[in-house]
């Protein structure tokens, strides 16, 4: 009894949740290529193994592993001479080889989020989130994380470049200066006529002034702001019914329900990480309250994954839902204005009819503590009818609240590119200057951007990379990396932070204001001098103010006021009006920045490239996604390459296969096939931007879909680290058991849902293992709160030296995280939930992996942590076939041959860099552990909890992953060990994991429709 | 009996008769000398005991820490802090050299280091693999005398390495520490003898300041 058949979902009351999760589409079919996949541990080896080229016969194999034992005793020789090379002068307070804490910003889209570097030796080796900065709160994204590999890139740009007339010669930054010089002196004599200056978002105070000295100077030149990404949509529907550009800001903590629409508000927003924080905190089901979140969307996003309902619809057809929407909420009695709230375009009982009087009902109830969220990707009509909406029910100064638009006086990004293009084919901009950016890349196609550079006679580029458009212009500078430079930002919210450098620039780069420094004749050609002027004349000069600001990372009282703006109602109306458009025949493609790569700047990052996707667990590339039917109805599998074609342009992708995904919607990831971004970048994906035009940047109608009969192999991490339990025929049962989940109302009945009394109750037939450590460690991991995201991976691929393997060794299964997060599906393939699972290594206490070492190289400590040491480590590989779990990781190759020197520098000197043939795993930071017992034993105290925090644990933005010591019974992690939700994956293989899930809350709304008000 | 035999035909010489007798003892010797030659000659007791090699500069510990009486954290300023007991910059040095033998010709590098801002090149003597992580911190506020670990650097004209400071040797201590604790602020007192039985009087130090070392393997091998 309380065991379904379909797992561990059924509550004792008898009611049952039929929930059979599967990983993928092959899973759930048990197609035979699946069912080879799991029995062989490792996929591929078999066929190795086999293969007579590598003659590794059974014999060959078990001499060489003889061989290796052998060899495993002779270590004892000497090794070369170290040398120790001390400072001539040594900083004050400085200690080496002890890590010091920086606070910077990095800025993405002209928004910040403020972090604390960890520098080692001079070197930045690891980022953290600025607990103290309003959009971080402490975590960081995984791009954020990758900003240190960036750094060390040895692509990046090393010198200036001077192209001219066929010729490739490299300046000085003096050449560049007299350029600047004389092309000031040519300006000026014009009034700036001709001159325009193209750069990328930037809140940077010291920029925006120097832009407005610029534009002083030179009265007719012009400055154009382009990101291919942004949230303009948002901004100019704003501007349409509240007079004036605003920028939203979401409370996900004040929020009762949530209404997304194509928004990917958890994870796609500049302050995804503070909404993560607040949802995650939110949706532990502690006092019985839980916000509920309904989400419509073409493609399935991190934000459909947590939603408690979903619906997939074309991107074109969200405004009619929302029209529905609000009309049911009209109906219930709020007063909207005209044209809004009239229309029913679904009709009754469909599902998109469903799901809009399930919201309404929803909003009708929570009132002012109802949100109602649009993605960037929508059009501004639609913005502009949600804010009226969010108006209406009285949610603006609640859940959603308003700043002022820090330059309202600019143009759409689509616009400014577009404008900027006419005046370059036309000849009205002789000279332009771009800083930051790929316009030439990643600009929409129909303005043919990179022809009209190329003809342009006076260019200039700065740019961290020597890229597509570096290549196009007549100077190349090199960019200083954020790491790098002095200057000044704000968050999304308006707090200031200053940016600090943590190295001196590598390559001899350079910030855009001190090159428009340049470009106005200033004598400070200094980054350090322009910030602190900038400074001193806005926030207070003297040292007190200048010091606390690089101290906190933040200039306390810098974040802009919430308005209370005055509705349009006319407005309104007219953007109403304007949406009642029905949608294009066809299929729909949509285009969206990949959730690593970003807009394609991050695409020569190898920790980015590899990290999966959330959704569609992709690495090294981007896929034309399609839901399962459209597959079939065209014909065409997972992998195999098609032509995507829209207003006759065309790119070919290969397929991905996504459960979840909108019937007539293709998904393609912009940011990937870069052709001149570097060797990582290289080969990786397709571009997409061919077909981005200004008219349809997100959502394109009519777009067709063709077969070309080739494949590409796709390396996804959805098939491997398969948990093998007792043969395939108990898989389908035992898998329901590793996500166990439960409604609220559910959890409220019955509590122990989670709980399995047959296996905690099991005895032992072998004695229990005394652990006689001071400390036993413990985690604690919260599936409610984990999005799926991803940052956990990156931090500890950051902080453990994890190496990056490859496109077709992640094939093979050979990626090296030690963190993974497992995606599941569950119920139908055309509308399935997502589920996501972290997994590290589970730190048995009766590990099945130390049992089996022949050279006892992985075993326990006294505080319970299961030790791998690699220099015992003879590579038998045993250990990783017993784990239940797949989370250990071998080096089959010398991963760190090809590191080049640069990329070096990244290491964390902490922790082994391990060689080819020892396996590792998760050591729960065991660096961190000790660091922080050391630290407390000399300083003859007590440890805290809370004080030790993995790497994992620290970036994580919803704070689902808790670290700490299991004896003592305060900590926060005892306190989850025993929460009723808690329990061990595998628990009746008996391992007794150390770390613990909690299960999984949702809030769906009662099947009967009335639903309890869940706060 | 040589001339016993038949005319053509073959009879071994009486000598190889003591063939099998010496293959026998060359069996047994030979790999028993093999082993005891890498036993003892791979161990660290003999590659890395007494490893002494030349530094860039004639800097005399003897003189210095001996007969100046310079205590050890004069120039090993982080020993109490920090993992690493840093050698000293340059500039801790000159502190005394730009007057004292400021011309000397045995101090030329030091001079040239101070001027030119480049660090001293000196060799590493006590050198553990990569794949460990000795804290110094952690010993020294634990009452682990620096003569304990480094022997009588104070007599050393040129710094050697005393101790074989392999694994096993570390063992040693963490599972009996008594006998090479101390008081915590007597650790650079390099002749200090425990008063009566070290044992018993460090196994009174150790259970005072609840000293346990750990002998887990990822104390030291992470």
């Amino acid at each position: 009894m309380g065991l379904g058949a379909d797992g561990m979902n059924a509550s004792a009351g008898g009611r049952r949740v039929a929930t059979r999760y599967w990983r993928s589409l092959q899973e759930l079919v048990d197609s035979p290529q699946f069912r080879k996949r799991m029995e062989e541990e490792f996929p591929g080896l078999a066929a190795e193994l086999d293969n007579p080229a590598t003659a590794a016969t059974r014999r060959s194999f078990l001499k060489v592993m003889a061989a290796s034992l052998a060899l495993a005793g002779l270590t004892a020789c000497r090794w070369p001479k170290e040398r120790i090379m001390p400072f001539a002068y040594r900083p004050e307070g400085y200690v080496p080889g002890v890590p010091q804490n920086f606070a910077t910003a990095l800025e993405l889209g002209g928004a910040a989020l403020g972090v604390l570097v960890k520098s080692v030796d001079g070197r930045p080796i690891k980022i953290e989130g600025n607990p103290l900065h309003p959009s971080s709160l402490g975590a960081a994204t995984a791009w954020a994380q990758a900003a240190v590999l960036e750094l060390y890139d040895p692509e990046r740009s090393t010198t200036l470049v001077r192209r001219e007339g066929g010729q490739r010669r490299v300046p000085t930054w003096d050449d560049f200066l007299a350029y600047a010089g004389a092309q000031m002196a040519a300006f000026e004599s014009r009034r700036g006529r001709g001159f325009a200056v193209l750069s990328e978002a930037t809140s940077s105070p010291t920029v925006q002034g120097l832009r407005d000295a610029l534009l002083t100077r030179l009265p007719e030149a012009r400055w154009y702001e382009f990101e291919p990404v942004s949230r303009d949509a948002e901004r100019t529907g704003l501007a349409q019914v509240y007079g004036t550009p605003l920028r939203a800001r979401f409370h996900m903590h004040r929020a009762q329900v949530i209404v997304a629409l194509d928004s990917d508000l958890l994870y796609g927003h500049p302050e995804a990480l503070r909404h993560a924080r607040e949802w995650g905190l939110a949706r532990r089901g502690e006092d019985g309250a839980m916000p509920r979140l309904h989400a419509a969307e073409a493609l399935l996003s991190v934000t459909g994954a947590a939603a408690d309902h979903r619906l997939a619809l074309p991107a074109g057809s969200i405004a009619a839902l929302l029209l529905q929407i609000a009309a049911e909420v009209a109906r219930g009695g709020v007063a909207l204005p005209t044209g809004v709230g009239s229309l029913s375009p679904f009709a009754a009982g469909s599902p998109e009819a469903d799901f809009a009087a399930r919201a309404a009902r929803d909003l009708l109830r929570a009132g002012q503590r109802g949100l109602v969220v649009v993605g960037p990707g929508q059009p501004a009509d639609v913005h502009a009818v949600v804010a009226a909406l969010n108006d209406a029910l009285g949610a603006v100064g609640w859940t959603v609240t308003y700043v002022a638009d820090p330059d309202p006086g600019r143009g759409p990004h689509l616009e400014a590119i577009g404008e900027l293009a006419a005046g370059l084919a036309e000849g009205s901009v002789e000279a332009l200057w771009v800083l930051g950016g790929n316009p030439a890349w990643d600009a929409p196609a129909e303005l043919e951007f990179a022809q009209r550079l190329a003809a342009c006679q006076q260019t200039l580029h700065l740019s961290l990379y020597d890229n597509e458009t570096s290549r196009l212009c007549r100077w190349h500078l090199p960019r200083a990396h954020a790491l790098e430079s002095w200057g000044d930002v704000r968050a999304w919210d308006g707090t200031v932070s200053v940016v600090q450098p943590l190295i001196e620039p590598l390559y001899g780069g350079r910030t855009p204001a001190e090159v428009l420094a340049a470009l106005l004749g200033e004598s400070a050609f200094s980054a350090y001098d322009l910030t602190r002027r900038s400074f001193a004349a806005r926030w207070g000069s003297g040292e007190d103010p200048w010091r606390q600001a690089l101290s906190d990372g933040v200039v306390k009282g810098t974040a802009w006021s919430a308005l209370a703006p005055r509705l349009s109602v006319e407005a309104v109306a007219e953007a109403a009006a304007r949406l009642a458009v029905p949608p294009a025949r066809g299929r729909e493609l949509v285009l969206y920045a990949d959730g690593k790569v970003y807009d394609g700047r991050f695409a020569n990052s190898g920790w980015l490239q590899e990290l999966p996707d959330p959704i569609t667990t992709l690495t090294w590339d981007n896929a034309a996604t399609l839901a399962p039917e459209d597959a079939k109805e065209l014909g065409v599998k997972h992998g195999e390459v098609v032509r995507l074609t829209h207003a006759g342009r065309s790119v070919e992708a290969p397929v991905c296969v996504m459960p979840g995904q909108a019937r007539g919607v293709v998904g393609l990831a912009l940011g990937y096939g870069r052709q001149a971004g570097g060797s990582v970048a290289a080969g990786a994906g397709v571009n997409a931007y061919p077909l981005r035009t200004a008219a349809a940047p997100h959502v394109l109608a009519g777009a067709e879909v063709q077969r070309t009969g080739r494949r590409r192999l796709l390396a996804t991490a959805q098939e491997h680290h398969v948990i093998d339990t007792l043969g395939m025929a108990e898989r389908g049962r035992r898998v329901g058991s590793l996500i166990r989940e439960a409604s609220l109302s559910e959890y409220q009945r019955y509590p122990e849902f989670a709980k399995n009394p047959a296996w905690t109750n099991a005895r032992p037939l072998w004695r229990k293992i005394q652990f006689k450590g001071e400390h036993q460690w413990g985690m604690a991991i919260d599936l409610s709160a984990c999005i799926g995201c991803g940052a956990c991976t990156i931090a500890c691929q950051a902080e453990n030296n994890i190496p990056v393997v490859g496109r077709k060794q992640v094939a093979n299964g050979r990626e090296m995280h030690w963190i993974r997060v497992d995606r599941y599906f569950a119920g139908d393939p055309s509308d399935p939930q997502v589920r996501f699972q972290p997994m590290p290594c589970q730190h048995c206490e009766n590990a099945p992996c130390e049992a089996v070492c022949p050279v006892a190289a992985t075993l326990h400590s006294e505080e319970g942590l299961n030790q791998m040491v690699y220099n015992r480590c003879v590579g038998t590989r045993y250990c990783s076939n017993n784990c239940p779990y797949k989370v250990r990781r071998f080096n089959f190759f010398n991963n760190f041959a090809k590191v080049p020197a640069t990329t070096r520098m990244v290491f964390n000197p902490e922790v082994t860099v391990r060689g080819r043939g020892v396996m590792e795993k998760c050591t729960f930071c065991i660096q961190r552990i000790e660091a922080g017992k050391i630290a407390a034993k000399n300083q003859r105290r007590p440890l805290r909890d809370g004080e030790i925090v993995p790497a994992c644990a620290q970036t994580c933005p919803t704070k689902a992953i808790v670290f700490g010591d299991l004896k003592d019974p305060d900590s926060e992690v005892s306190r989850l060990h025993r929460h009723p939700r808690a329990y061990g994956i595998l628990e009746e293989l008996f391992t007794k994991p150390r770390t613990l899930y909690l299960a999984k809350l949702t809030n769906p709304a009662d099947v009967a429709g009335e639903g309890e008000a869940s706060s | 009996m040589k001339n016993d035999a038949e005319p053509g035909r073959f009879q071994f010489p009486a000598w190889t008769n003591l063939i099998r007798p010496l293959l026998a003892v060359v069996l047994v010797t030979v790999p028993a000398y093999l082993v005891v030659l890498v036993w003892l000659g791979g161990s660290p007791k003999t590659t890395d005991v007494g490893y002494r090699p030349e530094q860039p500069v004639p800097f005399s510990h003897a003189l210095h820490a001996g007969q100046l009486g310079m205590d050890c954290r004069y120039c090993h300023t982080t020993v109490e802090r920090a993992a690493f007991a840093a050698v000293p910059p340059t500039q801790t040095c000159m502190n005394c050299h730009k007057q004292v033998r400021s011309a000397s010709p045995r101090l030329l590098p030091v001079r040239e280091s101070y001027a030119s801002g480049l660090p001293i090149p000196w060799v590493k003597v006590h050198d553990l693999p990569d794949y460990t992580y000795f804290d110094h911190s952690a010993h020294v506020r634990a009452g682990v005398g620096c003569a304990s670990c480094h022997g009588r650097v104070d007599t050393m004209e040129v710094v050697q390495q005393v101790q074989p400071l392999s694994m096993g040797w570390c063992l040693d201590c963490h599972r009996n520490p008594d006998p090479h604790l101390r008081p915590p602020e007597l650790v650079t007192a390099m002749d200090w003898v425990a008063p009566g039985d070290p044992a018993e009087y460090g196994r009174r130090l150790r259970e005072a300041a609840g000293i346990k070392p750990s002998v887990d393997c990822w104390t030291c091998h992470r």
